[in-house]
C-alpha cells in the first residue's frame, strides 16, 4: 500500500519534470528577463510591482487558456480581442442603456461568447470552413457590433457589480480578486486536460482527428466544445477588462489575440494541434506581461514598445526551438536505444533495435 | 451462423467506381482472408463496415441487425474494432494512450492512469512484449506502431476483428505471435477478417477467402478447396509470369561504404556496391537495415564512416547531395515518407525528377504526362486519372508511384527498402522485373527486403544483418533460405 502510493508520487513527479523539461526555454527566458529587469530597476522586485505584475497578467492568462483548448484540437481562434470589446460594451450597456438588471446583463453576455464560440466551432466541423477565416471574421463582426452598439464611446458610468468586483482584495488589501480566480481557472483546467476523458480526446483529436474519429472519439463534439470554451473565455475577460478599466468601452482588447496566441504559442503548444498544455501558456502570458512591465519601468518610449515585445518573442520562440532541437536529437534517441536494449534483455532479442528518428 | 455480413454495396468516389455490388459474410470463429490486387476495393469495404465512409448502396449487417453508415462510433458499439491500412497513431500520446485511444477507463470523466495502464499492458503484452509504455507515438519504428494498433484493436475485446494488411510491417517473429493470439481469438468464437498480399499467410492463418477484383465480388471458398494458383487467378484473372534467377555480370565498384558507425543502431558497416549488381540486404526488421539505408542516402546522421561514390566521400546527411551523384532512395514508410499529401498523381510521380521536367525555369506539364503515363502503365498503377490526390490511390497503389518515381530517374545506385511489401502479386512480379532489368542495363541496386523469395530470386550477393552488425555476407551460390536465417537470427530456427 506504501510502496504503491509512493510509487504514485514518484510517477507524478515524473510527468511533472517532463513537462517541466519541456518549458525549459521558457522559464529560462523568464528568468533572465527577470534578472535584467531586477538590475535596471529597483522597482521591479518590490511586492507591489509583482502583485501589478500578476495583476496585468490575469485578464490575458483567461483569455489564452481558452486560446489553448481551440490551439491544442489544430485550430486558432482570432476573434478574442473583439469579443472582449463586444462583452465589454454590451455587460455595461444592456444595464446603463436598456434598463436590464446586472446580473441579466453579463449572463446575456457570456452567452453571447458561447454563441460565438458555437458558431465558430460549427463552421469549422460542418462546413469544413478554415478556423482562421471563420474566426478572421469574427474579428471583424464583433469589433463592428462593439461599435454600433456604444456608437463608437465608452459607456460610463459602470453598474457597481464592476466596481465592487475590480475593487475587490484579498488578504488585508494586497492581492486582488482576479489574481485567485484566474488561479482557480489556470488549475481547473489543468486538471481538465491532464486527468480527464474530454482532456484526453482533445490531445487526441487535435494529433490526429481521423484516427480519433476512427477510435469512435466524438470529434466533432470535441473541437466545438474547443472553440465554446474560447469564446467564453474571452467573455469573461472582457467582464474582467470592464472591471479593471471601469467602462464599458469598444477599444479595449483590440489587437488582444496576437497577444494571447503569442502566449499560448511561445508557451509550447503546437500550432499543428495536439501538443502542449497550458502550464506553458500561463508562463507564456508571465513572460510577455514582464515584458510590458519592463516598458513601463525602464520608461521605453511608447513608440518602442511594439519592438521591445517582439524582440521578446522572437528570442523565446527561438529558445524553445533551440531546445526543442536538443531533445528530439538526443533526448528521444537516446531513451530510444536504451528501451532498445531493455527489450533485448527481456524477451526478444530481435525485436527493434532500430532507431528510426522519425520527424 | 454469420456474425457480419455485407449485401450488395456500392460505392463510388467522385465518379470513380471502388465497390460494385460486393458481397461479404463472416461466421463467427473463422478468420476470413479477403483477397484482391490493389485498388480491388478491400479497404474501402472494410472502412464502409468500420463506418468511416457510407456505402452508396447496399448494407451491413451484424448479428442480423443493420448498423447505420458513416457512424465510427456505431460500429465499435456493435462489436466491431478495425485496424485499418493507413497508421492511426497519435504523435504526441504515450503508448498507453494510443493504445487506449477512444476507450479510457474512468470514473465521472477522470481518467484513471493506473487501470487505463494495466490494460494496455495486457494488451501490449499479447503481441509486443517490453515495449515502454511512455514513448510516444513518433518515437515508435512502423512495425511497434502497428503492433500498438494491433494492441488497440484488441484490447476493445470486441466480436469483429478487421485487420486490413496488419503484416506488412512485421518481422515473421512478430507475425508468429500475432497469428497465435488470432487462434487464441478464433477459439473464444471472434470472427476475423484478415487482409494480405502474402498468399503464403493466407494458407497458414485463415478457414475461408474472399476474392474481389476491380471492385466485383469474384466468390468465396474454403481454404481447403483452394491452391496459390487458383487464388492468384481469380484476384488478377490472368497467370502471373513466373520469373527466374538472372545471370548478371557486375561491373566495377560504385559505392563504397566504410566503417559506418552509428551509436546504438549501426556498428562499424562496410560493403562494396557493383555496377550492375544486385546487393541484398537481408535480416530481420529491427536489424538496423532501414536506417543505414536512410545514412547512406543522408536522411539520417551517423557518427563516423564514410560513403563513397567513385571514391570520392559524399557529405552526410544530405539528400540533396546524394541524389547529385547519382542516389535514389524508396523509403520503406511510403505513405508516410514518400509521398507529399495533397499533391496529384502526376506532381508525385514527377517529385525527385523536376530538373527533368523543367524547361527554361518552368515544369513542363506535357513531360510530367509523358513521364507519369509511362510508369503508371509499367507499373500497372490503377487511379482514376493522373490529376487525382494521391491519397485517394489505394496503399499498394501509392507505392507503385514511389518506386515509379525513382525507376524513371534512373539513378546510378538505387536503394530500395522493401519495394514490395503491401504490393499485390502481379505488381510485384512486374516490379521484380524491373529491378532485375535495371541492374541488367548497369546500374547498382541495394535491396532490404525481408521476404526469401524476393532474396533467392533477385540477389547477386547478400548482406545479412543482425541488431546493427554485419552477421554475415553470402555470395549467389551461398544463399538459401537456411543460410539468411541463421546468420539473421544467431540461432538455427526451423522453418
Ligand atoms: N477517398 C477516395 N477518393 C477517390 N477514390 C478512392 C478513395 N478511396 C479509394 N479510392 C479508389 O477506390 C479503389 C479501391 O481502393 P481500395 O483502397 O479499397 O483498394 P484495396 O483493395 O484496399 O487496395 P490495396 O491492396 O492497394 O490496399 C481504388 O481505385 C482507389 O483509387
Ligand atoms: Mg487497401
Amino acid at each position: 500500500m506504501n510502496s504503491k502510493s509512493k510509487t504514485g508520487f514518484i510517477q507524478i513527479l515524473r510527468s511533472f519534470g517532463r513537462k517541466f523539461s519541456d518549458l525549459q526555454g521558457l522559464l529560462i527566458a523568464i528568468l533572465v528577463l527577470g534578472t535584467v529587469l531586477s538590475i535596471l530597476s529597483d522597482n521591479f522586485l518590490t511586492g507591489n510591482n509583482i502583485v501589478n505584475i500578476l495583476y496585468q497578467a490575469t485578464i490575458v492568462a483567461v483569455v489564452a487558456l481558452g486560446q489553448t483548448f481551440v490551439i491544442l484540437v489544430g485550430g486558432i481562434d482570432l476573434s478574442v480581442g473583439s469579443l472582449i470589446a463586444l462583452s465589454s460594451v454590451l455587460s455595461v450597456g444592456l444595464t446603463v442603456n436598456n434598463g436590464l438588471p446586472p446580473w441579466l446583463g453579463i449572463t446575456i453576455t457570456l452567452i453571447l461568447g458561447i454563441i460565438f464560440g458555437l458558431a465558430h466551432g460549427l463552421a469549422v466541423t460542418k462546413l469544413r470552413m478554415p478556423s482562421l477565416i471563420v474566426t478572421l471574421a469574427s474579428l471583424s463582426l464583433a469589433s463592428g457590433l462593439a461599435y454600433v452598439y456604444s456608437e463608437g464611446q465608452n459607456i460610463i458610468p459602470v453598474p457597481e457589480v464592476f466596481e465592487t468586483i475590480g475593487n475587490a482584495q484579498f488578504f488585508g488589501g494586497q492581492i486582488p480578486v482576479f489574481i485567485p480566480f484566474a488561479l482557480v481557472l489556470i488549475i481547473i483546467s489543468y486538471i481538465t486536460l491532464t486527468k480527464t476523458r474530454f482532456g484526453r480526446q482533445i490531445y487526441a483529436v487535435g494529433g490526429n482527428q481521423m484516427a480519433s474519429r476512427l477510435a469512435g472519439i466524438p470529434s466533432n463534439r470535441v473541437i466545438v466544445i474547443a472553440f465554446v470554451i474560447s469564446g467564453l473565455s474571452a467573455a469573461v475577460g472582457g467582464l474582467m477588462m470592464t472591471a479593471r478599466l471601469q467602462s464599458g468601452s469598444p477599444i479595449i482588447g483590440s489587437g488582444m489575440e496576437l497577444t494571447v496566441i503569442a502566449a499560448v504559442v511561445i508557451g509550447g503548444t503546437s500550432l499543428f494541434g495536439g501538443q502542449g498544455n497550458v502550464i506553458g501558456t500561463v508562463l507564456g502570458v508571465l513572460l510577455l506581461t514582464m515584458a510590458s512591465n519592463a516598458i513601463v519601468l525602464l520608461s521605453i518610449p511608447p513608440n518602442y514598445d511594439k519592438v521591445f515585445t517582439g524582440l521578446v518573442i522572437a528570442i523565446a520562440a527561438a529558445l524553445d526551438i533551440y531546445r526543442q532541437g536538443k531533445n528530439t536529437t538526443n533526448m528521444s534517441r537516446l531513451k530510444r536505444s536504451s528501451s532498445g536494449k531493455e527489450v533485448a534483455k527481456n524477451s526478444n532479442p530481435k525485436t527493434e533495435q532500430n532507431n528510426s528518428n522519425v520527424s | 451462423m454469420s456474425l457480419l455480413k455485407a449485401n450488395n454495396i456500392h460505392k463510388r468516389f467522385q465518379g470513380v467506381v471502388a465497390l460494385e455490388g460486393v458481397n461479404f459474410e463472416l461466421k463467427s470463429g473463422e478468420v476470413h482472408a479477403l483477397l484482391g490486387a490493389n485498388g480491388a476495393g478491400k479497404s474501402t469495404l472494410i472502412k464502409i463496415v468500420s463506418g468511416y465512409h457510407a456505402a452508396d448502396e447496399g448494407e451491413i449487417l451484424v448479428n442480423e441487425v443493420k448498423i447505420p453508415f458513416n457512424d465510427p462510433k456505431a460500429s465499435h458499439k456493435a462489436g466491431i474494432a478495425t485496424i485499418h491500412q493507413e497508421h492511426n497513431l497519435i504523435p504526441h500520446m504515450s503508448v498507453v494512450d494510443n493504445v487506449m485511444l477512444g476507450q479510457w477507463i474512468g470514473r465521472y470523466g477522470v481518467v484513471s492512469e493506473e487501470e487505463c495502464r494495466k490494460k494496455a499492458l495486457n494488451a501490449i503484452n499479447r503481441v509486443v512484449p517490453g515495449l515502454d509504455l511512455d514513448l510516444y507515438g513518433h518515437q515508435l519504428t512502423p512495425a511497434e506502431g502497428q503492433l500498438v494498433e494491433i494492441a488497440r484493436a484488441l484490447s476493445e475485446e470486441a466480436k469483429i476483428l478487421i485487420m486490413d494488411e496488419p503484416t506488412t510491417s512485421l518481422s515473421p517473429r512478430e507475425i508468429e505471435r500475432l497469428f497465435n493470439v488470432m487462434r487464441d481469438l478464433k477459439s473464444q468464437g471472434i470472427g476475423i477478417i484478415f487482409v494480405s498480399h502474402w498468399l503464403e499467410e493466407i494458407f497458414e492463418i485463415c478457414d475461408c477467402v474472399t476474392v474481389f477484383r476491380d471492385g466485383r465480388y469474384v466468390g468465396s471458398e474454403d481454404i481447403k478447396n483452394l491452391d496459390e494458383n487458383t487464388i492468384i487467378r481469380m484476384m488478377v484473372n490472368t497467370d502471373v509470369p513466373e520469373l527466374s534467377p538472372q545471370k548478371r555480370n557486375p561491373g566495377k565498384e560504385i559505392l563504397k561504404v566504410r566503417n559506418l558507425c552509428k551509436d546504438g543502431v549501426l556498428q562499424n558497416i562496410s560493403f562494396d556496391l557493383h555496377e550492375g549488381e544486385i546487393l541484398t540486404i537481408g535480416g530481420l526488421v529491427g536489424a538496423g537495415r532501414t536506417e543505414l539505408a536512410r545514412c547512406i542516402f543522408g536522411v539520417d546522421d551517423y557518427d563516423s564512416g564514410e560513403v563513397l561514390i567513385d571514391n570520392i566521400p559524399i557529405p552526410k546527411n544530405s539528400p540533396r547531395a546524394a541524389v547529385k551523384v547519382g542516389i535514389g532512395f524508396v523509403p520503406e514508410d511510403r505513405k508516410g515518407q514518400g509521398l507529399a499529401r495533397n499533391l496529384t498523381v502526376r506532381e508525385n510521380f514527377t517529385l525527385s525528377l523536376l530538373d527533368k521536367v523543367t524547361h527554361l525555369g518552368f515544369i513542363s506539364k506535357t513531360s510530367e504526362l509523358d513521364i507519369s503515363n509511362e510508369q503508371s502503365a509499367a507499373l500497372k498503377v490503377k487511379a482514376p486519372s493522373m490529376e487525382a490526390n494521391i491519397m485517394t490511390l489505394s496503399g499498394g497503389n501509392a507505392q507503385k508511384v514511389v518506386i515509379g518515381r525513382w525507376l524513371a530517374r534512373k539513378p546510378r545506385v538505387l536503394i530500395l527498402d522493401e519495394p514490395t511489401k503491401g504490393v499485390d502479386v502481379g505488381a510485384k512480379a512486374e516490379i521484380h522485373r524491373l529491378i532485375g532489368e535495371f541492374a541488367e542495363s548497369g546500374m547498382a541496386v541495394l535491396l532490404i527486403t525481408s521476404e526469401m523469395p524476393e532474396v533467392l530470386l533477385l540477389s547477386d550477393r547478400v548482406l545479412v544483418m543482425r541488431e546493427g552488425r554485419i552477421s554475415g555476407k553470402l555470395n549467389r551460390s551461398e544463399v538459401s533460405p537456411e543460410s539468411v536465417i541463421s546468420f539473421a537470427t544467431a540461432e538455427e530456427v526451423v522453418y
